[in-house]
This record gives C-alpha cells, sequence and structure tokens, in this order.
C-alpha cells in the first residue's frame, strides 16, 4: 500500500466508485481471511477489443470509503479475461494467489508491490487452435481445486498445486458457459445446451439435469450455487431479464423465477450471509437485492430494493468478505455499494 | 414482500434474519424512471465473452482460431472406431454417433442432431435427436448399413406409414407416429415420435408387481385399439411385447403405443416362421402352423396377464417349456387340426391316434385328442439333450387360480377385496379369450374390446363373443343392388367368390371392399363385403377351416350383434350398434361418390399389397383361418382412414371435407350419429388431419378417382415435399386417376429424389422380386402347400384389410385410470445421466419433447405405398413375394430404452433425493448414481429376440 497514489474522488456513505481508463469487465474481491492485515483487494480485467487487456487490482478501505490504485499491481493480459478469481482461502501468508480465465487458465500471485505470474494452465492439444475458457471457479473446500468452463463443452478440473488436469469432462453437448463448486467434489455447469448440469467427481459416469431451458437450448450464460444453501442456485438465460432459481431437489421446474429486471439479466450473486437473499444486475442498469419468500406469490416476486447505475451493469461480486458491500461493474467503473 | 426495513439492519449478522439495509440501495418500485424503455443496442459484455467468445477473441486477434472439430467428441456408439463404410461404420455396420452429429435428410434438408443413443438392437441404434426445423426431439432408427437391415427396416417404414396416413390419420389408435426417413452415409434412418419409457421399463419400477386393475384396463383397451387397426390393415405385428408398449406420458398421463413395426408383415405375406419373442410367442408360430394377426392376441392376453402380474405368464426358458406352460396353465392343449398341419408338431407332441380319426376336424367327440404332449423324457429321447425348463414363478398351476390368488394390494378394504375379485374373474375370462390355443376361436380385437373386462361393465357370466362376419372375397362385379344397410350382407353373403380372387388380385384391393362405403349404392355391397371378407377368416375359425363354403355360412346372422366388435365389416353385417351401421349406411348414399370400382380397386394399398398378395395360398389361408372376421367400420371415418385402396382414399377425402368444409348431408348426420366421442376426436383431430396434407386441391377432386390420387399426391405437393413423395403419390394413384397424378408428378420428377424414392419403394413391390424365390420361402416357410385350400379365401380375406375398423374401442373410454397411473417418470427431463466422460458412453435424457410435433409434421412422412406402384398391377396374380427379410433384424428393441424412467427423481423412490423432504438438507442427493438407462435391452435378460439372425 506504500504505493497508493490517488483516491476515488466519487464517493458518498454508502458508494464508492473507481473510475478505469478502459471498460471493465471481470472483477474479484479478495478473501477476508487472507487480507485480515490489509484491505480488501479488488482484481478488475479490462474489456479492451485488442489483444492486450489489462488487470488492475486496487484495494478498498472500509473504513475510510477509499479505493487505492497500485499502478505497480497492474499487468498485461491476453484477451479480455473472462473472469478472475482470487483464492478463496489463500494458502500463503505474504500474498494472493490469482486466477484469470480467457484464451487459458493464468495463476498469478500478487505480493505487495508486483504480480507474478505463475503458470498458464493450457489442457490443449493443438498449439493452433484454442478452445477458450468461459469462466471457472476455485473450490472452496479444496482449494487446491479449480475447475474450468470452455465451449469445447468440456469442463476441466485442475489441481493447480501440481499444475495437471485432476480430470476433464464432455459436460454438455454444447459449449459450456459457467461453472460453479458446490461441495470439494460437486459442481453444477450451465451450457449453450439450455441445461444445468451437477456433477459428482466421485461418478464421472453420470450429471445430473437438474434444469432445461424451456426452449431447447435456449443458452444459460451464468450460474450461482448458494453456498448458504446448496439447495438452491440461481442461473440466467441468455437475452432474458429472468433470473432462474432452482432447487435441485425439484429438477425441472424452478422454484421461482425473478422477472423484474426489464433487460437481460448480467450477474448474479447469493448474498454471503444469508440464504435467502440474491443480488441481479443486467442492461437495466439495476441492481436488485431479492429476499426469496418461503412460497412465491402469484403475481411474482417484486426485489426488495434496488440500485440504479450509469449504465449497463455488466459485473456484480458480493464478497464473503465485506458483506456489507457489493460490487458491481458498469462501463469503466466499478461501484462498491453498501447493502 | 415488504421493501427492506431499515429496521432489520442491526440483525445483519444473523443469518436467517440478515436483511439488506438502504443504503446504496432504495426501495424497490415499479415506476422507475423511463427505463421500461431502454433499448440495449450492443451485446451484453457476458455474452461476448461466453456465446460470442470466438468472435470478440477474433476481434481482439485476427489469428484466433478455434475448431468445434477438435472439441472431444462423446460417442454414443461402440465401438466407435471406424472401420467400414469409409470410416463412418464401426465393425458391426453402425453409424457411428456422437453427441451433436448431423443425420441429414438430403432432399429436404432437414437436420437432426444426435443428442443421444436410445438404444441398439441388431438392427441398428435409436437415438434421441433434436429435429432442428421444430427444434423438438424425436426419435431416429438408424439402421445398420447391410443390405438386409435396410430392406426389412423399408417394410416397417411401409407399414406405418400406411397405418399412420390411411389408418389412422388423426393418431387414435395408439401406434407410434413415423416422421421422416431417408438415407444417410448409407444408412436408412426412420424417424419418429419420441415416446417414453416401455410397460417392462414400468413393470420393473414397480418392482415386478403388477399394475393396478385399472390400469390394465386402461391399457388394454389402448393396446386392442391399436390391434384393432393392424387387424383392419392386415398387419401382424409379430413382435408384440412389453418392451415394444411405450408410454406417452408427455401427451396424456396414461397413453401408450405401440412400436416397433421392424418385425411386422402383411397377414397376406407370412414369411418368416421364426417370430415374436419367446415368452409372448403364439402356439401357431411356436408350432410352425400358419399364423395371422390372432398371433399379436395371443401376445396381448400374456401382456395383459403380465401387466396384471408383474411376471410374464409364461416364462418359457425354451420353447418346449414354453408350451409345457401353457399348457399347463391353460389346462389343455392346441387343438388337433393346427397339431395335424403345423410343421413342428413332432418337435413336442407324439401322435397316438390313427390318422383316421384325424379327418375330422378338431378333436373326437369323446374329446380325446390324437396327440400327447412330450414328457420331458420323451423331450430328451428324441432330442438328445435336456429341454430347458425355468423355474415357476407362481404357485398355482391354472390361470384362474394364479389370477385369483394374487396377492391382493394391502390396505385394501373388504369392500375393495370383493370389488377386485369380481374384476379379477373378468380378467380371467378375458385371458381365457386371448391365449387360448384356437387361433380361429381366439377373439379378434373387435370381440375383445367389448369383454366386460375392458369395458368396464359388470362381469357376470363367461363373455361371448359376437361372432365376427367372414370374409368373402368379393369380385368387383358382383353388383348388388340393394339398400345399403341390408343389401350388404346379402351382397356379402353372395359374393362368395372365388373366381373373385382373380379379380382381386388384379385389382390388388384388398380394401376394395371399403369402398363400398363410400360409394354407397352401387358397390356399396361390395365395401360391405369387404368386410364380409374379411369375416371369412371368421368362418373358418369357427370350424371351417379352409372351407369357403362353410365360410359363408357365419355370415349374416350374427352380424348385427358383432358389429360393435367389428368395426370393420361392420356395416352390414354385423354391426351391432345400431349407430354405426346406421352411419355407415348413409355414408354410402350421401356421399354418392361414385366411385367407379375399379378405380377403387387400384388405389393404394396399405402396404404392399399387390395382386400378387393374394397368390400365396398358405398366407391366405391364414388369414381366412385366424382372423375370426372383420366387422365393417362402424364410422365412415374408418372407411376413410383405411384403406383400401379405394376406401382409403375415399375415405381421405372425407377427412378432407369434413374438416374443411364439414360435411355435406348425411355424412354429417352420420358423424351426428356416430358416438360424441368420434366427434371429438375429431375435432381434436383436426389440426392432425389437416397436416396430412389434405389439401384443399383434394377436395375439390370431385370423382372418385381424383379423390385418391389428390389426398396422396396433393397433400405432399402442398407441404413441399422432396420428389419423392410425390413419386410415391404418382404412384398410388391407379391409373384412373393417372391425369391428376401425372401432373403432380411432374413438378417432382425432376428432383433427385425420385428415382430413389421410386426404388426404395419399389423394394417390397413384389414386382422387384424374383417370385421364384419367393415362392420358395413361402413355401417353406409357410407351408403354403398345406393350406392350399384356403387360399380361395385369402382373397377374401384382403378384403378384410380395407376395413377400418378402428373405432370401436372408443366409446368406451375411460379416462379415470389415468390419474392413478404409477409412472412417476413423467417429468422425465430429469434424468441426467450421462454426462459422461469424454467417451463415455451415451446418455439420454430428456425424452420428452417431442411429441406433440408429430401433427405438423406429417409432411414428412412419406407415401409409401410402393406396393401401390402400378407396375403391379399388371403382374400375374399368381406370383408370390416376399420381403425378404433375410436377416431378422429385430426392431424390438428400439425404444426400450428410451427414457430413463426419471422416477428417480420424481417418484421419491427409494434412490431419489427428490423424495427427501426439504429439510433435508441433502441438497445434490446423488441422484446422479441412477442407473438408469443406459442399460441395454439386451442385458436385461428378457428380450427374447426370437429370431434367427
Amino acid at each position: 500500500m506504500e504505493n497508493s497514489s490517488q483516491e476515488s474522488h466519487l464517493r458518498s456513505e454508502n458508494s464508492v466508485t473507481y473510475e478505469s481508463p478502459y471498460q471493465l469487465y471481470a472483477m474479484a474481491l479478495s478473501s477476508s481471511s487472507a487480507s485480515a492485515s490489509r484491505h480488501q483487494r479488488i482484481a478488475l480485467g479490462s474489456f479492451i477489443e485488442d489483444f492486450n487487456n489489462r488487470v488492475d487490482i486496487v484495494s478498498f478501505d472500509p473504513e475510510t470509503l477509499s479505493i487505492k490504485t497500485h499502478p505497480s499491481l497492474s499487468f498485461d493480459h491476453p484477451y479480455p479475461p473472462t473472469k478472475l478469481m482470487f483464492q478463496p482461502t489463500s494458502l500463503r501468508k505474504s500474498s494472493d494467489l490469482l486466477a484469470s480465465s480467457g484464451d487459458f487458465l493464468r495463476l498469478w500471485e500478487v505480493r505487495d508491490s508486483s504480480v507474478e505470474p505463475l503458470t498458464v494452465l493450457n489442457n490443449s492439444k493443438s498449439s493452433e487452435f484454442c478452445a477458450p475458457l468461459t469462466s471457472f471457479d476455485w473450490n472452496e473446500i479444496e482449494p487446491k481445486r479449480l475447475g474450468t468452463s470452455s465451449i469445447d463443452t468440456t469442463c476441466t478440473i485442475w489441481d493447480i498445486e501440481r499444475g495437471v488436469v485432476e480430470t476433464q469432462l464432455i459436460a454438455h453437448d454444447k459449449e459450456v458457459y459457467d461453472i460453479c463448486w458446490g461441495e470439494a467434489r460437486v459442481f453444477a455447469s450451465v451450457s449453450a445446451d439450455g441445461s444445468v448440469r451437477i456433477f459428482d467427481l466421485r461418478d464421472k459416469e453420470h450429471s445430473t439435469i437438474i434444469y432445461e431451458s424451456p426452449q431447447p437450448d435456449t443458452p444459460l450464460l451464468r450460474l450461482a450455487w448458494n453456498k448458504q444453501d446448496l439447495r438452491y442456485m440461481a442461473t440466467v438465460l441468455m437475452d432474458s431479464n429472468k433470473v432462474v432459481i432452482l432447487d435441485i431437489r425439484s429438477p425441472t421446474m424452478p422454484v421461482a423465477e425473478l422477472e423484474r429486471h426489464k433487460a437481460g439479466v448480467n450477474a448474479i450473486s447469493w448474498a454471503p450471509q444469508s440464504s435467502r437473499h440474491i443480488c441481479s444486475v443486467g442492461d437495466d442498469t439495476q441492481a436488485l437485492i431479492w429476499e426469496l419468500p418461503p412460497v412465491a406469490g402469484p403475481n411474482g416476486i417484486d426485489p426488495m430494493s434496488m440500485y440504479s447505475a450509469g449504465s449497463e451493469i455488466n459485473q456484480l461480486q458480493w464478497s464473503a468478505a465485506q458483506p456489507d458491500w457489493i460490487a458491481i461493474a458498469f462501463s469503466n467503473k466499478m461501484q462498491l455499494l453498501k447493502v | 414482500m415488504d421493501e427492506g426495513s431499515p429496521s432489520n439492519g442491526g440483525q445483519e449478522l444473523g443469518n436467517t434474519w440478515w436483511r439488506p439495509r438502504e443504503m446504496a440501495f432504495r426501495p424497490y418500485s415499479l415506476q422507475n424512471e423511463a427505463q421500461s424503455l431502454r433499448v440495449v443496442v450492443r451485446k451484453s459484455l457476458v455474452a461476448r465473452l461466453t456465446k460470442d467468445i470466438v468472435e470478440t477473441y477474433q476481434i481482439c486477434n485476427p489469428q484466433f482460431k478455434f475448431s468445434e472439430d477438435l472439441n472431444p467428441k462423446r460417442y454414443l456408439t461402440t465401438p466407435s472406431v471406424g472401420v467400414l463404410n469409409d470410416g463412418y461404420d464401426n465393425a458391426n455396420s453402425d453409424l457411428i454417433l456422437s453427441v451433436n452429429y448431423a443425420l441429414v435428410n438430403s432432399e429436404t434438408h432437414r437436420r437432426y442432431i444426435v443428442k443421444d443413443v436410445l438404444g441398439h438392437g441388431t438392427f441398428g441404434q435409436v437415438a434421441r435427436c433434436l429435429d432442428v426445423e421444430t427444434n423438438s426431439f424425436v426419435a431416429v432408427k438408424i439402421i445398420k448399413n447391410q443390405p438386409a437391415y435396410y430392406q426389412q427396416a423399408l417394410v416397417e417404414v411401409s407399414i406405418l406409414t400406411t397405418l399412420n396416413r390411411k389408418y389412422d390419420p388423426d393418431d387414435k389408435h395408439h401406434i407410434v407416429r413415423i416422421y421422416d426417413y431417408f438415407v444417410h452415409q448409407r444408412h436408412l434412418c426412420i424417424c419418429f415420435e419420441l415416446l417414453d419409457t416401455n410397460l417392462y421399463e414400468l413393470i420393473k419400477i414397480n418392482q415386478f408387481r403388477g399394475l393396478s386393475l385399472s390400469i390394465v384396463q386402461l391399457f388394454s383397451k389402448q393396446i386392442l385399439r391399436g390391434l384393432a387397426l393392424l387387424k383392419d390393415a392386415g398387419i401382424i405385428h409379430c413382435d408384440l411385447k412389453p418392451e415394444n408398449i411405450l408410454l406417452c406420458t408427455s401427451v396424456k398421463p396414461a397413453e401408450i403405443k405401440i412400436i416397433d413395426f421392424g418385425s411386422a408383415c402383411m397377414e397376406d405375406r407370412t414369411v418368416y416362421s421364426y417370430i415374436q419373442s419367446r415368452y409372448y410367442r403364439s402356439p401357431e408360430v411356436l408350432l410352425g402352423y400358419q399364423y395371422s394377426t390372432a398371433i399379436d392376441m395371443w401376445s396381448f392376453g400374456c401382456i395383459v396377464a403380465e401387466l396384471f402380474l408383474g411376471l410374464p405368464l409364461f416364462p418359457g426358458a425354451s420353447e418346449f417349456d414354453l408350451l409345457r406352460r401353457m399348457i399347463q396353465i391353460l389346462g389343455r392343449q392346441p387343438p388337433d387340426y393346427v397339431l395335424k398341419e403345423a410343421k413342428n408338431t413332432s418337435k413336442f407332441f407324439k401322435c397316438i391316434g390313427s390318422v383316421h380319426n384325424m379327418e375330422n376336424d378338431e378333436v373326437a367327440m369323446d374329446g380325446r385328442s390324437t396327440y400327447q404332449p412330450l414328457t420331458e423324457i420323451d423331450y430328451e429321447a428324441r432330442e438328445m439333450k435336456k429341454p430347458l425348463i425355468a423355474k415357476e414363478y407362481f404357485n398355482q398351476k391354472t390361470l384362474e387360480a394364479i389370477v385369483t390368488n394374487y396377492p391382493y394390494k394391502k390396505n385394501l378394504t373388504k369392500e375393495d377385496i370383493i370389488r377386485e375379485s369380481q374384476i379379477r374373474l373378468a380378467l380371467v375370462d378375458f385371458l381365457k379369450g386371448l391365449v387360448e390355443f384356437d387361433p380361429a376361436k381366439r377373439w379378434s380385437p373387435f370381440q375383445a374390446l367389448k369383454h366386460p373386462f375392458v369395458t368396464g361393465e359388470p362381469f357376470t357370466c363367461p363373455y361371448i363373443p359376437p361372432l365376427e362376419t367372414p370374409r368373402v372375397p368379393v369380385a368387383q362385379n358382383i353388383k348388388v343392388d340393394h339398400h345399403p344397410g341390408a343389401g350388404h350382407w346379402f351382397a356379402a353373403g353372395l359374393s362368395p367368390n372365388v373366381p373373385g380372387r382373380n379379380r382381386f388380385s388384379l385389382h390388388n384391393s384388398p380394401h376394395f371392399p371399403v369402398v363400398p362405403y363410400a360409394h354407397g349404392n352401387s358397390y356399396g355391397s361390395v365395401g360391405s363385403y369387404g368386410s364380409y371378407n374379411d369375416g371369412t377368416g371368421l368362418g373358418s375359425s369357427y370350424g371351417s377351416y379352409g372351407d369357403s363354403g362353410g365360410t359363408f355360412a357365419y355370415f349374416s346372422p350374427m352380424g348385427p350383434s358383432g358389429m360393435n366388435m367389428h368395426p370393420q365389416s361392420g356395416v352390414s353385417v354385423l354391426g351391432s350398434s345400431p349407430d354405426a351401421r346406421k352411419r355407415i349406411i348413409q355414408y354410402s348414399h350421401g356421399n354418392g361418390l361414385g366411385v367407379s370400382p375399379s378405380a377403387g380397386m387400384f388405389v393404394p394399398l396399405p402396404l404392399g399389397t399387390s395382386p400378387s398378395q393374394f397368390t400365396p395360398p398358405s398366407s391366405y389361408g391364414q388369414v381366412s383361418a385366424g382372423s375370426p372376421g372383420h366387422y365393417g367400420p362402424p364410422s365412415p371415418a374408418r372407411n376413410s382412414c383405411h384403406g383400401s385402396s379405394f376406401g382409403k382414399v375415399a375415405a381421405v377425402s372425407h377427412y378432407n371435407r369434413r374438416k374443411s368444409w364439414g360435411y355435406s348431408g348425411n355424412p354429417q348426420s352420420q358423424e351426428c350419429s356416430s358416438s360424441q366421442q368420434w366427434q371429438g376426436q375429431f375435432i381434436d383431430n383436426t389440426s392432425t388431419v389437416q397436416a396430412e396434407g389434405q389439401g384443399p386441391s383434394q377436395l375439390i377432386g370431385g370423382s372418385p378417382s381424383h379423390l385418391q390420387s389428390n389426398p396422396s399426391a396433393a397433400s405432399w405437393k402442398q407441404r413441399g415435399s422432396s420428389g419423392i413423395t410425390a413419386n410415391s403419390s404418382a404412384m398410388q394413384n391407379m391409373p384412373s386417376s393417372s391425369t391428376r397424378s401425372s401432373n403432380i408428378q411432374v413438378p417432382h420428377s425432376a428432383e433427385a429424389a425420385h428415382d430413389k424414392s421410386e426404388a426404395s419403394q419399389s423394394l417390397p413391390d413384389p414386382g422387384d422380386w424374383d417370385p421364384n424365390y419367393s415362392d420358395e420361402q413361402l413355401l417353406q416357410e409357410d407351408g403354403s402347400d398345406e393350406s392350399c385350400i384356403t387360399t380361395e379365401f385369402s382373397k377374401g380375406l384382403h378384403l378384410g384389410l380395407a376395413e377400418s375398423s378402428v373405432g370401436v374401442g372408443r366409446v368406451n373410454r375411460i379416462s379415470s385410470t389415468s390419474s392413478n397411473l404409477p409412472t412417476q417418470r413423467q417429468n422425465g427431463p430429469i434424468q441426467a445421466f450421462s454426462h459422461v466422460e469424454v467417451g463415455s458412453p451415451p446418455s439420454a435424457h430428456d425424452p420428452q419433447a417431442g411429441f406433440t410435433r408429430f401433427m405438423s409434421k406429417p409432411s414428412h412422412l412419406m407415401p409409401h405405398n410402393s406396393q401401390n406402384s402400378p407396375s403391379r398391377l399388371g403382374q400375374p396374380p399368381a406370383q408370390r413375394f416376399n420381403y425378404m427379410r433375410p436377416t431378422a433384424p429385430q426392431g424390438s428393441e428400439w425404444n426400450q430404452n428410451k427414457f430413463q424412467p426419471p422416477s428417480s427423481f420424481n417418484s421419491g423412490g427409494p434412490r431419489s433425493p427428490g423424495s427427501s423432504s426439504f429439510n433435508n438438507g441433502v441438497p445434490w442427493g446423488r441422484r446422479a448414481n441412477n442407473p438408469i438407462s443406459n442399460i441395454p435391452p439386451a442385458s436385461r435378460g428378457r428380450k427374447d429376440y426370437g429370431r434367427i439372425v
């Protein structure tokens, strides 16, 4: 933090805004445990239509409501990263481990004053062709385990300590767009084939389809598993204003569909501190916080509260480290919102 | 929901009570600025980095390359090594399928994307595919790339197409729908509606406990409706068994359909002697006796018993064991007249009487048979090996005891038990009429449909089915002026004809009979007779086996009563239900379609009925013997459906009219008179019908001939179907209609498809086959020699084909039971299994989907009336041919696996997490473990493909 340079000028009691030189997409919040002595780190990935993209690391001090930039912690990234994520439980005292997905899975060690590329994890057998990774998820219970989703229809489970593939599954019939861990060996994924499937590494012969989009093959873009109550997960259909809430015990029939966005939903995140709350953001510039009622009423579910950003909100993170704060990204801005 | 109130702010630490405060957020309200109109022009970033990531990355770096072809393939076919057919086929001549493999109908460019393999068998594989055009799922049977399977599959296509289009355009008779077929990479691919699980699986899910009587009854009725249709069409399924009866839960909770016509044959072309899966094999087939549609009724009886018992009635480990069980459980043995003629009698019986006695039909008056079943010791002595004998499932020895002593469900009240015991008595009586050794006495579908067990009427005394009228061949030249009603039978009775035979063959109109309906007076009689002719069989069944003379005797008297049962001939003779009769009659007059008989004759027969059909004496004989009679079709509609050439066509036209215009005068009234249900059906079906393609143009056709040609040709054309259809239609048209047909043809003829289609169609066509060869086969296999006498009748039989009997069953439809269905698997989609590691085996999920669509797709059905091709007309009647079915592909397997009952999920079965209560935290339960589905049918042990391959 020595090299902190400027503070964000946009701030109020309840929100802090950071402006980046470029459009933002990927975003990650560091986990609390690793950062106890530090302010929370936020990694921000650019979306630039160029091979050269950037990842910037900033830090947030909730006490002073300030965001500090760290130019020495910025680094180049090939292609816009599709996802950034800090290792959930850091094994290191002095640094954070950051992963990014794009053309390949990359691991970076974020130190106090520098970022070191650790490895590029590539399972492709072809040097000419590349099957980009659309997302990944870090297993919280087994921090050495990380799963990626690819448009080549597979999910690959990596042992990042050894840098080897633990397994690769042809998870779907079409491109896989998102992946999410539930337990140490159980993950779910969504795909262009319109299905949500649950996999168990102990039984790789089978998966369980717990949802299929109503129109065959309407792609599902995002998936979020409720870590507070693993019975529930949420998914987002492409070009849909709906957030579909699933109860994995009753496959095929969503328990709720949240349809108050006025344009497509881009990201969803369950509250880290409550099993009944979820936040969603969309192209309607809104961030909506929902409370799932025990029983859905006939008229659908209204969100509890809302926030309007200046433009389409592309990203959302609700980190366990700072459960009072929701981070959103829209345009070239990252904003922290107090809830 | 109340908007998150700040008051909760202090409780944020408590998981349950945490609520967002209004800090950055504010309470949700609807009236939000003008944002409701917000238009987002650019693609969202999330889409650009998922769905469009390749494009996005290519913008970032033009050198970026992604190739879908490099995606790991999930092979669905094993072995997946391509060794034949330029690497497309594996060593078994199966097309190597992987997920997302596209099967393409090169003529229509319709694409079917393979998603899963539902099953496989000797014939090839069945895949669940996405029909890209309709975005719905279908089942595609991909036949092995070997001529034998290819040919046999064409027969299946031909039979199913005819059944669907001509006999059951409204999809009311529980026969699987065929949507399309084409050749892909030298594999014939047949596209069917996608159904759910089969009855064997259903029983298995029920842990091999019997289903409730109400469901048994419901299924029985539906299967009977299907069998009635088959009988009308003169088609023998030849492999009826629980595995080949599938639920279509997505449509209706308790609806079933008969699938797998891969072994089916025309009643007059019973070429194969080794058919039917063992447990369901009829005594005729077992003994090597001539067979008819009655063998399906035997199988049906076995199925009904199994549905109730949960276990097969005759689980014979060998044919010897099978027959032993039959004799034991039924307490009798096959009639002597059968044993006398059957080829394999000596394998199972020894003759203890003099040949002399055998001259008298059947058993001597004292009731003793000339034949005695071999004991195990006898058998061993003869065959030099011990017969395979399986263990007994039931403690009881007789059918009656097995059924009546079958354990009752727990928790039944005394009243319930009493009630059920009564129904069980009805069931016993019902079964006795089905698993009847004497094929001539065995009930027809129409007779069975009237049984109290099916109708739900109280069972008071043993059921005596109305007799069915014998079928008598009717020569076209026979004109009888009569009142439609009365006249019919007489005419029928009168028209006996041996002579008729030749003519028939010429006209090749087994269906011919139907026509009369349409025509009312002039020929009406003929038509009605057609049904009579069917009856012929009856005659035989009742004793006068081969003799035509005998046959006639049976007709009339019975008529009225019989009618209900047998819609077919119904009309005149039997029509037990006044309404029906009335209708018919009216119909004929009303329409006044003056079809000339001749035209009718040429009309396309449903399945390769070509003149030659008549020839094989044996087959005919069988038919007549076996088929107790076809009664006239009660409802006009049916007639239409069926297909006699004429009749069908005409019928079709009727449909059209109804739909589009409603009926004119009489016809309408007929409709009215018919049962309400029927009407209702109509309504429901409207779409279907239309789909069937009866375009307006058809309607226009004033002359009967036109009508005929139209339905097929015109409709196809409209749909824009490829040349094939056109062709076929053209072929179908008879000479009389030639002008029309020719028109039609022209447009299409240019198409490439043309030749092909012709070729394919022609395959089944007798003309294309070497008559000699077939003759031999017939002789060998059918033992036609024995039945020469019967040949004469055979003609009559054909007439029977025309009948449209279908409708009968409907009246009684019971809807109540449906809800009871045990099948939990309706929720199918869940089944996910598979998913799988790379290279892992196929999985199947989401069976549901595709059913409905068939209506819209009818267009794809190709008319396969290959048999009807004009060329045949010229053939000498004497010719015989058969579909060569060199190998015995057993289609049976295909659907079985189709669907893995997701039961685990929904049903709350032991394995299913679904059952767990909310409270259980077990989120994901391992439902994934369901073993499901992929089990190849073969592994079940149950399958008995009896065929010689």
